[in-house]
């Protein structure tokens, strides 16, 4: 049988079932964002660890122009290498049937016979390529869906020049592309950039590279350091063109799975401290004020011989019993929301089994969270309950003093009603309830700000970087260095309206014995396509000397302005030149550098090169200028802005726009348990006051006026401070967020801060509506009689 | 409602000397607040109290008879002073010691009943004597001040007279040795102060549990074996009832 005092708590947690479950469903919102955000790292994490053991990623990487396949044998004896495999890796143009622009990509080269040792494939459909056969072609993924392309389609594709004809073998997926995208861009475009993979013999043959590599990949033995292995690597593949060797923390692809993770564990960490801070401070107030009625209670149950442990452990069950539902909800929420997400998950990152794994320990974590806030939250209403004297008990509590309120004493009370001088006497009376409820109202507040920063940001991060820094049309990209002449040629295509070159180049930019390896963007004085922009939105130029970096680069170097920072080419005659930091620009796609044009070509000394263009196009000859292009041998890709717009706006920003939304349903759950949890709980403390009003003779509208008055009093102090709050917590999270690939700026709208407000006021309006309902139903007898 | 039988007078007559003692308390002194602000609660008090006896303690309101009662009943400490109850010294008691105190010896009666409004009668006495030594069942005790038909009601459900009926049996369901009463006709008329008397009486006589009674209704006095005088925290005189007034006899 159930002990009485288990059959109380049932019965007091019935009575306060709206506001227990307020509590538990803000807890329930923390919770779940934990277990779904911990789930995800899980799910990803091991994901990838899995893949990458079962098809053996390797550990370092390196570029170069041209090696001879025999220098793999010095490679080998590296120490600490233990497994070295080299092959081919061109950029490629496709002419694809149906699409506009033109597509490109990279060609993979795999061993003629049997399967690579290291960054093994995963077929997905399909077969492997067959042995000794030509023409045939294995496709990624990404870009095969992007572009519905399936086994035994056909696909032509121009190599180095020469137009070719493949048939497709197999879909697969390669551990070296979780992320398939262009390398440097900041969103992937898998419509217009794929990866191929084709035996070695038909690669080095068509791009002119037999008996050579140009790309190694590398795992070290056990417990070896990978410092020493990456400088020598450098050293060896100096004289072929070596590009600069890179560790697996900074492949392109790792990182941007690593990023993700990143970001996860900081949302599984800030979200769910702030809404469980909030449930602790809920469930604080709702146990106060249980305590407080039930004082008399309390004492009875002392009185005849319950000790205090007993009674502590009945107040404390009331907040487990809230815990636990807030527990079980937070679960299936977080489990509903994580399966979801791992679809989204599935759009940027290609796995071979992207499985959901739901974090055990996460559920632990989360129960003991849970239980940690409330009993903080409620240890010293409940301690004090223990502590309360029996005989102290029995006498009912003493008759609030009350005394005019400040501004009444100031002489202004001719200027106000009965209710308002009740409802701010009250305010002052008991100023720590009315702090609560500020604190409360104020956290309500704040939580809605980081939903909209979030959008906010990325919004103007779009805006910024397509309608400020890039404002060409089209990018086209040429496959390597070429004659400034190539400008003049496509400047001549149809649709042109102007042109500006570009000259990017691999470098790596030391300073103070730091370095980071980055693609040098070229700047062209009065260039209205690239620009390169600071902090207050001016467009910057670097001087002729001098190179721009963007912020976050520099520091990451830990350099300044006025610095002088070196830089290394990586490609060519290999050049090093030491400029001065000019300025620093405002770049959300995270480390970039700029420089003048003229500088880049007299620093890399090839003469007067480009490795593109920029463009603005007369959109009415968008397909005449597109067709064109085609034929201009050298290109490799255009990337259209309007179509990274729509195709961003299709996937990415969905899947965005899902993550924001879930955030924002909690926020605004917490902020209506919030209110309505106080508008409750100040019910429930003063109906036998405004009872004894009604009954002594003021109308229902009159007292109605207190309660909302207060109310409204105490929401003018909360959401001022609320906003402040929001804003502070927001630039935190995001500050903790950004890291040298994702850079989201803090971006506070007035439409950010009018829809806290507003759902703030929309969720006391409501609230105050319920509780004038249940204030007009209020037994008058009753509320007179009884205390509770 | 049935009144419960009345005993004939002087039927219970006791002769103390022959009775063992239940407490014993030689100058008895509480005082609260400190400086200007003190106020001696209790100033003094020395009693002896007997197995069985019914007890009327009569004073002025503020003359400290609940102050008394709460010091007999272990919720509260004295500031100075005797007070034994059979072998035990209560003014040194830890709280556990005190506490179990409560739990098996005292049952305690309210002016205000102080039922718990969220279990039913049965519940409420059901509440302690799950955690009593040997208690009898909780429909014994509300049988036994004519509650059976209330049961399974809720303390809201019941009226003033019928609350406070089952606050006695909670109060005698644990087979108290002592049972102190505050005040328990405070907030009642008359008819249904006499109910709840009888029943009060009927545990004294029945279960022979020390009560003590305190009120500052004179015509109580009639019922009790010994009539107690209080007055500014002080024992001011007792006298001894050749008789027991019935309480179906008492009038005010
Ligand atoms: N907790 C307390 N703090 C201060 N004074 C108290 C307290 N309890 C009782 N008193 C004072 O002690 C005196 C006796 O009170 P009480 O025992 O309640 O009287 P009675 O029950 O006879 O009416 C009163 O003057 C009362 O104000
Ligand atoms: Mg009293």
């Amino acid at each position: 049988m159930l002990p009485h005092l288990d059959r109380k708590l049932i019965r007091d947690l019935r009575r306060l079932k709206g506001q227990a479950a307020a509590v538990s469903l803000v807890m329930a919102c923390g919770l779940a964002m934990l277990i779904m955000a911990r789930s995800l790292i899980s799910s990803l994490d091991g994901t990838r660890a899995e893949y990458y053991q079962t098809n053996h990623f390797a550990e370092i990487f390196a570029s170069l122009r041209r090696a001879p396949n025999h220098l793999q044998e010095q490679l080998r004896a590296i120490p600490g290498v233990a497994t070295v495999q080299t092959d081919l890796s061109s950029p490629v143009t496709l002419d694809l049937p149906g699409l506009g622009e033109p597509a490109g990509g990279m060609v993979r080269s795999l061993p003629d016979f049997g399967e690579p040792e290291l960054n093994r494939l995963f077929l997905r459909r399909g077969r492997w390529l067959s042995p000794g056969a030509r023409g045939e072609v294995l496709v990624g993924e990404a870009f095969a869906l992007a572009n519905q392309l399936n086994p035994g389609d056909s696909l032509t594709m121009l190599l180095h020049g020469r137009r070719q004809q493949f048939r497709i073998a197999g879909i697969v997926l390669s551990p070296e592309y979780i992320f398939e995208s262009r390398p440097g861009a900041a969103l992937p475009d898998n419509r217009t950039y794929g990866i191929f993979w084709m035996p070695y013999k038909e690669a080095a043959t068509a791009f002119d590279l037999y008996g050579a590599f140009n790309h190694v990949a590398i795992t070290l033995a056990p417990g070896a350091n990978e410092q020493p292995v990456l400088k020598e690597l450098d050293r060896l593949l100096l004289p072929y063109g070596g590009f600069g060797a890179f560790a697996r923390k900074d492949h392109p692809s790792h990182i941007r799975v690593s990023d993700e993770i990143r970001v996860l564990s900081i949302l599984s960490i800030g979200f769910p401290t702030v809404f469980l801070s909030v449930a602790a401070f809920m469930t604080n107030a709702v146990l106060t004020r249980l305590l407080s009625l039930q004082r008399e209670q309390i004492a009875i149950l002392k009185a005849f011989g319950f000790t205090n442990r007993q009674i502590v452990v009945h107040y404390l069950k009331f907040a487990f019993v809230m815990v636990v539902a807030g527990l079980v909800l937070g679960l299936c929420g977080g489990l509903f929301l994580g399966l979801k997400l791992v679809k989204m998950y599935e759009l940027f990152f290609r796995f071979p089994d992207l499985q959901f794994t739901f974090d055990r320990p996460a559920v632990i974590v989360a129960l003991g969270v849970g239980l940690a806030a409330v009993t903080v939250g409620v240890f010293g209403a409940v301690r004090r309950a223990a502590k309360l004297p029996p005989a102290e008990a029995m006498r009912p509590e003493p008759p609030a003093s009350f005394r005019p309120a400040f501004v009444e004493r100031a002489g202004f009370a001719h200027l106000f009603t009965h209710s308002f001088r009740i409802a701010i006497r009250n305010l002052e009376r008991r100023p720590v309830q009315a702090l609560f409820t500020v604190i409360g109202l104020s956290l309500a507040t704040a939580l809605l700000i980081l939903p909209n920063t979030f959008k906010a940001g990325i919004a103007s991060v779009l805006d910024f970087q397509w309608d400020v820094v890039q404002r060409q049309d089209i990018n086209v990209g040429l496959i390597e260095p070429s004659s400034a002449r190539t400008a003049n040629e496509i400047a001549q295509l149809p649709g042109v309206i102007s042109l500006e070159p570009a000259r990017n180049a691999a470098v790596r930019i030391h300073f103070n014995g730091r370095n980071r390896q980055i693609g040098l963007r070229s700047l062209i004085p009065g260039g209205i396509h690239s620009r390169a922009v600071d902090k207050e939105g001016r467009e910057i130029m670097p001087p002729p000397d001098g190179i721009i970096l963007s912020a976050k680069l520099a520091d990451v170097l830990g350099a300044k302005v006025g610095d002088q920072v070196t830089v290394e080419s990586l490609e060519g005659k290999r050049r090093t030149v030491t400029v001065t930091l000019a300025g620093l620009a405002e770049d959300f796609t995270g480390i970039a550098a700029y420089m003048d044009l003229h500088t880049i070509n007299r620093f890399l000394g090839e003469g007067d090169v480009i490795t593109g263009a920029s463009i603005t196009l007369d959109l009415a000859k968008r397909a005449e200028f597109l067709e064109a292009l085609k034929g201009i041998p050298r290109i490799s890709y255009a990337v259209i802005k309007e179509s990274l717009r729509k195709s961003f706006r299709d996937t990415t920003a969905q899947s965005m726009g899902l993550l924001q939304t879930i955030y924002l349903t909690f926020a605004v759950i917490v902020s209506f348990g919030v209110i309505y949890n106080n508008a409750r709980i100040s019910l429930a403390e003063r109906s036998r006051e405004l009872a004894t009003l009604r009954v002594v003779g003021m109308t229902q509208r009159e007292v109605g006026a207190v309660l909302v008055i207060e109310l409204t009093i105490l929401a003018l102090i909360a959401v001022p401070a609320g906003l402040v709050l929001g804003t502070g917590f927001s630039t935190v999270i995001i500050h903790a967020v950004n890291t040298e690939t994702v850079r989201l700026p803090l971006v506070f709208t007035p439409y950010t801060y009018s829809y806290a407000v507003i759902v703030v006021v929309i969720a006391s309006t409501i609230s105050a509506l319920f509780v004038l309902r249940q204030l007009n139903k209020l037994d008058l007898i009753a509320a007179l009689k009884a205390p509770e | 409602m049935q009144p419960t039988s009345s005993p004939a007078s002087g039927s219970y007559a006791p002769a103390a000397t022959s009775r063992r003692q239940v407490f014993r308390v030689r100058g008895l002194t509480k005082i609260y607040g400190e400086g200007t602000a003190q106020v001696r609660a209790l100033d003094g008090v020395d009693l002896d109290l007997y197995e069985g006896e019914l007890v009327v303690l009569l004073g002025p309101s503020g003359s400290g008879k609940t102050t008394l009662l709460n010091q007999l009943g272990g919720l509260d400490i004295p500031t100075a002073g005797e007070l034994a109850y059979r072998d035990s010294d209560l003014t040194h008691a830890t709280e556990a010691q005190l506490t179990n105190y409560r739990r098996n010896s005292v049952g305690f009666i309210f002016q205000f009943y102080n039922l718990i409004p969220s279990l039913t009668a049965r519940e409420n006495v059901g509440l302690i004597t799950e955690i009593a030594r040997d208690p009898m069942p909780p429909e014994e005790a509300l049988a036994m001040v004519n509650l059976t038909p209330r049961m399974d009601h809720f303390p809201a459900q019941l009226s003033g007279g019928e609350q406070q009926r089952v606050a006695i049996a909670r109060a005698i369901a644990k087979r108290p040795e002592v049972l102190l009463c505050d005040e328990p006709t405070g907030a009642l008329d008359v008819r249904t102060g006499i109910v709840v008397l009888e029943a009060l009486e009927r545990a004294n006589r029945e279960l022979g549990t020390l009560t003590i009674l305190i009120t500052h209704n004179a015509v109580m006095a009639e019922m009790a074996d010994r009539v107690i005088h209080f007055s500014d925290g002080r024992v001011l005189s007792e006298h001894r009832n050749a008789t027991r007034a019935a309480p179906s006899t008492l009038r005010w």
